[in-house]
């Protein structure tokens, strides 16, 4: 097997033989918050929800934002890889197993959430005895089941020649890589089928991706409530998640790069291409939330237009104009060129971004349900350490589980990189000759012209 | 570089047929319970169009997930011939 | 089958909040206490809310409107709820399974009227000076106004044990009974010759938010002549 003697992709294997002390540091840190976050969850599964900041009018806060926040982060994955895949885009090969981690990993954490948001999570058992599917919570149960099952099996499929090489090459974890390794040997059948489920799963994962984030929205949009009860929802959250998810891949790739030396396969122009994507997608939110405003404010229907000025130049005007501070101008402006210093402006504006897509959320969740339709006073939500611990510790327990992740399986694919230099250059000049106009009958002004180009 | 320490093949074989099994009995289970909702929303008077409706699309996406899970099992592990 | 609903009159209600007295004695509901009053958590199933008119040449005007819950007949709140823990029953008391309610707040994030409560701790336990009839809620569920449907089971027991048919005016719940200005009248608004069914009609009646298309069965009479 060539892969024994091809030390070229060494580099990505010396994660998962040696660990060096930045690896312990990471978690030491990842741990604290972490606990932090447990001490929370603790203290509220002990005494109740009134622990938090929230109260009636304002029942819905940081946890339900978590959720969507996560929940929308979990759309990298599929656009980057299931995408890209499928348009044969070459650029995509450092970049899919990556992508296809963060889905997993982060949709446990999000749907987490929820389960953290319960007031009664000791009878989460009554959502499987009872369940009712009018509601939009069981629609989410369904789709996020579907979509990490998909997921799972979407990262599992690639990372199978991945985990042989591993099991050849490494003499700890042989079990474990022996048995995910499903007897690849790199057989021209075990490469069909290999490539053929890959290819199907591409395909299935794009609409349940997008029928996830459709029907986390519709959670809110199902409702009658002033700004919530919005046709563009659906669209509008899917577009968010893709937006916010590419972010939160630039961001992990550029840590990752760092962390493990991965100059040589994440280049200035993976970030370039990626980073004109999340330009795209900026530009393709701020359209969306535009339009959802603007039709709020021309109808100047009362009830909106108290949570639009709320928004607007109320209470939670800080959180808006940083959200579109941080969501739409930074990126913009970081990424409308791209020549110089390509990986430091990305990096800016997909933190950026990660911020303002959680501000997003937050500004969709509180602001209506602090304003009621009915003459009670505006709902103050003030959160609380607890609120705080626990999205702090989220977002350490999501990025723990990747570092783990990353500590046993190889973070860049490497079957598909060594395909892209046997095959894929190959396969690129055979697809562009497809493109150019065949050699047929050429008139004397054609062929004169062929000769000139 | 070394095979000193090859874990046996039969168990290996074990346990991935355990999780294939694993696999079946959960895709199995999520396909129970929709069904159970269905039957709960007939017996308790709710409409149950909304659990038929979902079913239609939801019982399909996850059998095609365990059909190509169980072809890349059975293509990978059943593939005898050589290089 | 009877159809419970409620007219409220306006005109007659003068803010004594008596109603909302009555009816937390009358269903346990917890005294959460002064600081969790502050941080906005008081379970208050009957509500007097106060709307200020806009200013004209005469001044402010004032109006309370007593909100329990509605009862619509097409709830938003029950479309929502994952568990069936509230469901609309057969009479159209929109009820709550508080045993199964798992706490997700939905009901009260779809209700328009915010006519849902929830116990962010464990407000109280099980104690002497508790209505028998009705049970504690524990923590993490949401609770509301039941229209004091315990009562409605009371008054078909004793109709049952007298062998008569239940009489109008056997069942009012407390809010009603206790209204020193009698603008709380309660009944079967699919009877006919119920006096709630005749107001309903009335010229003054109005639902609050009729626009969303709840059908709320609480009915309120708009204030007449005497406003001027």
């Amino acid at each position: 097997m060539a892969d024994r003697a091809d030390n070229r992709d060494a580099v990505l294997l010396a994660p998962i033989e040696r660990t060096g002390a930045g690896f312990y540091w990471a978690v030491g840190g990842l741990a604290l918050l972490i606990l932090w976050g447990a001490a929370a969850y603790s203290t509220q599964f002990t005494s109740g929800l009134g622990v938090t900041g929230l109260h009636q009018p304002v029942s819905w806060g940081f946890y339900v934002t978590n959720f969507v926040f996560f929940i929308g982060i979990s759309h990298a994955g599929t656009l980057i890889s299931a995408i890209l895949r499928l348009s044969k885009a070459e650029w995509r090969r450092p970049v899919t197993r990556m992508a296809e981690v963060i889905t997993v990993m982060v949709l446990f954490i999000g749907a987490s959430q929820i389960l953290i948001d319960l007031g009664r999570p000791d009878r989460l058992l009554n959502i499987l005895r009872y369940g009712r599917y009018q509601s939009p919570l069981l629609w989410d149960a369904t789709s996020i089941s579907a979509y990490l099952t998909a997921s799972i099996v979407y990262l599992y499929i690639p990372m199978i020649p991945d985990i042989a090489i591993l099991r050849d090459r490494l003499d700890r974890r042989k079990l474990l890589y022996s048995v995910l390794a499903m007897g690849w040997r790199g057989t021209a059948r075990q490469q069909t089928v290999l490539n053929r489920a890959i290819a199907i799963m591409a395909v299935l994962v794009i609409p349940i991706a997008v029928s996830v984030h459709s029907v986390v929205s519709f959670v809110f949009s199902m409702t009658l409530q002033p700004m919530w009860h919005s046709t563009i929802f659906g669209p509008y959250f899917v577009v968010g998640a893709i937006f916010s998810g590419i972010a939160a891949l630039i961001v992990a790739m550029i840590i990752f790069r760092a962390a493990y030396g991965l100059h040589a396969y994440l280049k200035p122009i993976h970030f370039r291409y990626l980073g004109q994507l999340l330009l795209v997608m900026a530009a393709l939110w701020f359209y969306f939330t535009f339009a959802e405003y603007l039709t709020g404010y021309y109808g100047s229907e009362p009830e909106e237009m108290k949570v639009f000025w709320s928004k607007f130049t109320g209470r939670f005007w800080p959180f808006f104009w940083a959200m579109v501070l941080t969501n739409f101008l930074i990126p913009v402006l970081c990424l409308v060129r791209l020549g110089r210093r390509t990986i430091g402006k990305v990096l800016i504006a997909s933190l950026s971004v990660i911020v303002g897509m959680w501000l997003e959320r937050f500004i969709i969740v509180v602001p209506t349900l602090s304003n009621p339709r009915l003459p009670f006073g505006e709902g103050l939500y003030w959160p609380t350490w607890v609120e705080w611990g626990e999205t702090a510790g989220s977002f350490a327990l999501f990025a723990l589980f990747y570092l783990l992740f990353t500590k046993l399986f190889p973070v860049i694919s490497i079957w598909e990189i060594r395909e892209g230099r046997e095959v894929g250059l190959k396969e690129v000049e055979e697809r562009l000759l497809t493109y150019l106009p065949d050699p047929a009958e050429l008139g004397p002004a054609e062929s004169s012209a062929a000769e000139v180009t | 570089m070394s095979r000193a320490a090859e874990v046996p093949e039969r168990i290996v074989r074990g346990i991935q047929w355990g999780m294939a099994a694993g696999f079946v009995c959960f895709i199995g289970g999520i396909i129970v319970w929709i069904i159970h909702l269905i039957r709960t929303a007939w017996r308790l008077g709710d409409i149950p169009s909304a659990s038929i409706g979902i079913s239609l699309v939801a019982i399909p996406v996850f059998l095609t997930l365990l059909s190509v899970g169980f072809y890349v099992f059975w293509g990978l592990l059943t593939d005898r011939s050589e290089r | 089958m009877a159809r419970w609903g409620m007219v409220i009159d306006l005109d007659r209600c003068t803010g004594c909040q008596g109603c909302v007295i009555a009816c937390k004695a009358e269903n346990n509901v917890p005294a959460v206490g002064a600081k969790e009053a502050v941080r906005g958590r008081i379970i208050s199933w009957m509500q007097v809310l106060t709307e200020v008119e806009d200013h004209d040449q005469s001044g402010e005007k004032m109006r309370f409107v007593p909100r329990p819950c509605l009862q619509c007949d097409d709830p938003p709140c029950t479309k929502v709820c994952p568990v069936y823990a509230t469901y609309r029953n057969p009479e159209g008391i929109v009820a709550q399974i508080y045993a199964r309610c798992i706490g997700c707040r939905f009901c009260m994030a779809a209700c328009p009227y915010n006519a849902k409560y929830f116990n962010w701790y464990r407000y109280q336990k099980e104690g002497p000076g508790q209505n028998p009839d009705v049970s504690v809620r524990p923590k993490g569920v949401v609770e509301k106004c039941t229209f004091c449907h315990h009562r409605l089971q009371r008054a078909r027991d004793r109709a049952l044990a007298e062998r008569r048919e239940l009489a109008p005016g056997d069942y009012v719940p407390a809010c009603a009974e206790v209204c020193p200005a009698r603008a709380i009248t309660f009944g079967d608004l699919n009877d006919p010759g119920s006096e709630v069914s005749r107001l309903a009609h009335s010229p003054r009646a109005f639902r609050l938010q009729e626009e969303l298309g709840t059908k709320p069965k609480v009915i309120y009479l708009a204030e007449g002549e005497g406003r001027g």
